[in-house]
C-alpha cells in the first residue's frame, strides 16, 4: 500500500504536534530550523539546499519545488514516507502500545515490505520538527536555484565551500600548525 | 566572588606551591618529561622495497605493511598459546572528531606505521601524530594540524571524514588532508616543510587514502566518483614538489577506451572511476597496482551506454610515467556501485605471480600480474544475486554481452523499475578495509560485509553544469538486515576455506600473523582467530566503533598490536539502518595499544 494523503486520525495527531509549538513561523524559530536541518542530517539528502536529487543517502525530493504546506511537512519529518528512504523524526510515533498511531494510522505492525519506515539517527523535538519546517518554507520552498547569498547564509564565510558560486573568491592554502 | 589582579596573582603562586612540594604523586608525578628523539635511519627507497623484511624487526614502514599488500607480520610473541594474556598496554586520545560540511563527526580509518619505536598516525581531518612508544606506554612527540577546511572538503566527502594514514620518506613524514593537499612533515620536529595542492574540492576532489611511496614519487589517489569527476591517479617528486605524471581513469577524446563511453551525454566528462584505496608496488617490474572505482552516475548506467573503461577495473602502470600496462574490468557497464578500488595483493603460487583483489561485487578475482590475464573467481559472501556466475574463461559476468551497451546482468536497477533489490549491497562485499594473506598457510582473508540493499533509479538528464553536487543517478536504502563475516580462501585453489561469520559487517580490515588473524567489528569489538581454523581465541571491546585495520610492531623487545577505534565513514550515515543497534555508539578517537 502506498500513502499519498492524510488520514483522518494522522491529520488530527499532527494538528496537536504543530500546536505544541510555535503557531507562527518567525525568523528566530527558522535561524534553529537551520542549525536542526544540518544536525539532523536533513542535508545527507536534501542537500544543504533542499534540492534533493540522489546520492548515497538515497533519492530525496526537492524541498525548493515542494508544495507541501507546513503541516503536511511537520507530518513527513515526524512520520517519515513508508516505502521511501525518509525516516521518522519522533522517537515512538509507531509504537504498538501507543494510545494513538498518529502516523497514517499506522504502527510497528504495519510498517512491513513496501511500508517500511526508517527511524531517524536523531530523534527530534515537536517543537524541533516545527523549526525545521518554518525553515525550509522561510528560506527554501519556492526559492529557485542555489546562490552565493544561500550557500554562505548556510556555512558562513570562513571556508572555500561557497567559491563556486564566485569564482573570483581566491583562497590560498591552510596554514597547518604543530603542537609539540 | 571575584579577584583583583594582584591577588589572582598570589593565589596562583600558592597553589602552584602546594603542587610542587610534599604532595605524593601516583605513577610518575604531574608532567610528563617528554623523552629526547631517538635518531631513526631515514626511510629510503631501499628501505622501503625491503618493507616485508623490517616486519621482523617490529617496523610496518608503509601502508599496507609491506608493498605486496600482505599485511603480514612474522612477529610471533603474540601468537595462539599467548594471546589470551593479550591486554591493554596503553591508549592515547586523538583529536578530529568534529564535524564539517555534510558531517556531523569525524572518524578513523587509518593504519598506523611504526619505525624505531615511533608510531604515526592519522585523524580524519589529516592531523597527523608522532608518538614514541618507548616503556611501555605513548608518549606524543608531537601533532601536526593541516588546518582542513572542514566544509569545503566536508560537502563533498561521500563517505565520511576519513584519512587512512601516512607514507615515511627519508627524514619526512607524508600525509593527504580531505581537502585535496599533500603534506611533507619534519619527522623530527613535526613542522611542515612544504605543501602541494593535488586534488580540488571545487571540483568534487577530495583525498582519504594514504600516499604510496614509490622510489622518489608519492602516489595520491582521489575521491568523488559520486560526484561527477574524472578520476586520476597522480605521481609527486618528493624532493623537488613537482607533478611527474597524472594519470587519468577515464580516457580522454581519442584516447584509447573512449570507445567504451557511448551516447550522446559526453559522460566521460564525469565519469567517475575514483582511486581512494592506496595501491600495491612491484619494484621488480617496475609496476603500480592500483584499484579504480564505480563510473558516475553510480547506478543509471543507461546514462552512460558501453563498458566505461576503466571503471571498475584493475591497473597496472609503469611507475615511471603513469602509462597503463594492463587493465582488468571486474564490472563492465556497473549499474550497482561496484568499484574495484580495494587493494591489489601480490602473491606467487605454483609458479605463477598473481594479483588478488576482493571487490564490491563479492568475488575475488586472481589475475596473473605480468599481463592482467584472468586466472580465478570466488565469491566470498553468502548472498551473490547480481550475476549467476563468473565465465571461467573470461573472468565476466556470465550475462555480460560485449554488443550490448547497457548490461543488465541477472538482476540490475534499471530506468523504468521503482526500485531493485540486489547482494551484495552496494557498500560491498568488500569495501575499503583491507584484506590480509598469510604466505605460510596460503590463505587469503577478506573482511566481508554480507549484504543486500535496494536503489531507486533516478535518472540523470545531463552532466553537471555545477561541481559539488551529487551525481549518482539515484540512491540506496537499507531495508534488510547487514552482517559480516572473515572469510579465507586457499589461493592455491581458489576455494573458500573458512568463514568466521559476525553480527556486523567487518569495517576494520584485517592483520594476518604466522598463526593469528585480527580483525574487528563496528561495535567496538577486536577479535584474534586462530589462522587455520578461524576459531576465535581472543576478543576485547573498545567501547567505540571500530572501522580502521589493526598493524603489529615492536619496540624494546617486545611485540604490540595497534589499532585506532572510533567510527566515522560512510557507515553511520547512510547505512546504519540495516544494523540499528549501532545507533547508540557514540563518536570517539581513540588509539589503542595491546601488549602480553
Amino acid at each position: 500500500m502506498r500513502i499519498s494523503v492524510l488520514t483522518s486520525a494522522a491529520a488530527a495527531a499532527l494538528a496537536m504536534v504543530a500546536l505544541a509549538a510555535s503557531a507562527r513561523a518567525d525568523e528566530s524559530q527558522a535561524a534553529l530550523g537551520r542549525v536542526i536541518y544540518a544536525k539532523a542530517n536533513c542535508v545527507g539528502c536534501h542537500k544543504w539546499h533542499g534540492g534533493g536529487g540522489g546520492g548515497y543517502g538515497g533519492a530525496a525530493l526537492s524541498l525548493r519545488k515542494t508544495e507541501l504546506d507546513r503541516d503536511q511537512i511537520i507530518m513527513t519529518v515526524t512520520c517519515g514516507r513508508p516505502g521511501a528512504g525518509m525516516p521518522s523524526f519522533l522517537r515512538g510515533v509507531y509504537d504498538d502500545d501507543a494510545k494513538t498511531h498518529p502516523c497514517y494510522g499506522f504502527s510497528q505492525k504495519d510498517l512491513t515490505g513496501d511500508n517500511h519506515v526508517v527511524e531517524a539517527g536523531v530523534f527530534l523535538r515537536p517543537n524541533e520538527i516545527s523549526a525545521v519546517a518554518d525553515y525550509v518554507l522561510a528560506h527554501i520552498k519556492g526559492h529557485g536555484e542555489p546562490n552565493l547569498a544561500d550557500c554562505l547564509a548556510f556555512f558562513g564565510d570562513k571556508s572555500r565551500v561557497c567559491d563556486i558560486y564566485e569564482p573570483k573568491r581566491t583562497h590560498k592554502m591552510p596554514t597547518p600548525s604543530t603542537v609539540n | 566572588m571575584t579577584f583583583k589582579k594582584p591577588y589572582l596573582h598570589l593565589l596562583a603562586g600558592a597553589a602552584l606551591a602546594c603542587l610542587t612540594s610534599g604532595v605524593a604523586y601516583a605513577d610518575g608525578g604531574p608532567a610528563v618529561e617528554k623523552p629526547q628523539t631517538v635518531k631513526s635511519a631515514d626511510v629510503t627507497t631501499q628501505r622501503l622495497d625491503n618493507a616485508d623484511k623490517e616486519l621482523a624487526d617490529g617496523n610496518w614502514i608503509t601502508h599496507h605493511g609491506d608493498l605486496q599488500g600482505h599485511r603480514f607480520s612474522p612477529l610471533d610473541q603474540i601468537n595462539k598459546d599467548t594471546v589470551k594474556n593479550l591486554h591493554v598496554a596503553w591508549t592515547m586520545a586523538l583529536g578530529g572528531v568534529e564535524g564539517g560540511g555534510i558531517w556531523t563527526h569525524g572518524g578513523l580509518e587509518g593504519t598506523p606505521l611504526a619505525d624505531n619505536g615511533y608510531l604515526y598516525v592519522t585523524d580524519g581531518w589529516g592531523s597527523v601524530y608522532k608518538i614514541d612508544t618507548r616503556g611501555g606506554k605513548g608518549t606524543l612527540m608531537w601533532k601536526m594540524d593541516p588546518k582542513t577546511d572542514h566544509d569545503w572538503a566536508g560537502a563533498v566527502a561521500c563517505c565520511g571524514v576519513d584519512n587512512r594514514g601516512v607514507a615515511l620518506y627519508k627524514d619526512l613524514v607524508i600525509s593527504h588532508t580531505l581537502d585535496g593537499r599533500l603534506v611533507a612533515t619534519d619527522r623530527d620536529t613535526g613542522q611542515v616543510k612544504w605543501q602541494r595542492q593535488v586534488a580540488n574540492p571545487d571540483k568534487g576532489e577530495v583525498v582519504t587514502g594514504a600516499p604510496l611511496i614509490v622510489k622518489n614519487m608519492a602516489i595520491t589517489g582521489v575521491a568523488g566518483a559520486e560526484y561527477g569527476i574524472r578520476g586520476w591517479i597522480a605521481a609527486t617528486d618528493l624532493d623537488t614538489q613537482k607533478e611527474v605524471w597524472r594519470t587519468y581513469t577515464i580516457p580522454g577524446k581519442g584516447q584509447p577506451g573512449i570507445e567504451t563511453w557511448k551516447g550522446n551525454n559526453d559522460a566521460e566528462v564525469a565519469g567517475g572511476g575514483s582511486t581512494w584505496v592506496t595501491g600495491t608496488y612491484e619494484p621488480g617490474s617496475n609496476t603500480i597496482y592500483w584499484g579504480v572505482g564505480n563510473p558516475g552516475p553510480d547506478w543509471d548506467n543507461a546514462f552512460r551506454p558501453g563498458d566505461n573503461l576503466y571503471t571498475d577495473s584493475t591497473l597496472a602502470l609503469d611507475a615511471d610515467t603513469g602509462k597503463i600496462k594492463w587493465h582488468f574490468q571486474q564490472t563492465p557497464n556497473d549499474p550497482y556501485d561496484y568499484d574495484s578500488v580495494a587493494e591489489n595483493v601480490m602473491v606467487n603460487v605454483d609458479g605463477k605471480k598473481l594479483v588478488l583483489h576482493a571487490n564490491r561485487n563479492g568475488i575475488g578475482y586472481a589475475m596473473n600480474r605480468t599481463d592482467g590475464k584472468f586466472e580465478w573467481a570466488t565469491p566470498f559472501v553468502k548472498q551473490l544475486t547480481w550475476t549467476k556466475g563468473i565465465n571461467p574463461q573470461t573472468g565476466k559476468p556470465v550475462e555480460y554481452d560485449p554488443h550490448k551497451d547497457v548490461q543488465t546482468y541477472a538482476i540490475a536497477p534499471h530506468r523504468g523499475q521503482p526500485y531493485t533489490d540486489f547482494c551484495p549491497g552496494n557498500m560491498g562485499g568488500k569495501n575499503w578495509p583491507p584484506t590480509a594473506y598469510n604466505p605460510d598457510l596460503k590463505l587469503w582473508y577478506i573482511p566481508v560485509i554480507e549484504s543486500c540493499n535496494r536503489v531507486t533509479i533516478a535518472p540523470e538528464k545531463a552532466i553537471p553544469a555545477k561541481s559539488r553536487e551529487f551525481f549518482t543517478g539515484g540512491g540506496p536504502t537499507q531495508p534488510v538486515r547487514i552482517t559480516g563475516s572473515l572469510t579465507a580462501i586457499d589461493v592455491t585453489t581458489g576455494k573458500e576455506a573458512g568463514k568466521f561469520e559476525t553480527h556486523f559487517p567487518d569495517l576494520g580490515g584485517v592483520l594476518a600473523t604466522k598463526d593469528l588473524v585480527f580483525s574487528s567489528q563496528p561495535n567496538g569489538q577486536i577479535y584474534a582467530l586462530d589462522a587455520k581454523t578461524l576459531k576465535e581465541l581472543w576478543s576485547f571491546n573498545t567501547g567505540s566503533g571500530v572501522n580502521a585495520p589493526p598493524m603489529t610492531f615492536k619496540v624494546d623487545g617486545k611485540e604490540y598490536i595497534a589499532i585506532l577505534a572510533g567510527t566515522g565513514g560512510a557507515w553511520d550515515k547512510w547505512f546504519i539502518d540495516s544494523t540499528p543497534e549501532l545507533k547508540t555508539m557514540q563518536p570517539g578517537s581513540m588509539l589503542y595499544v595491546f601488549g602480553l
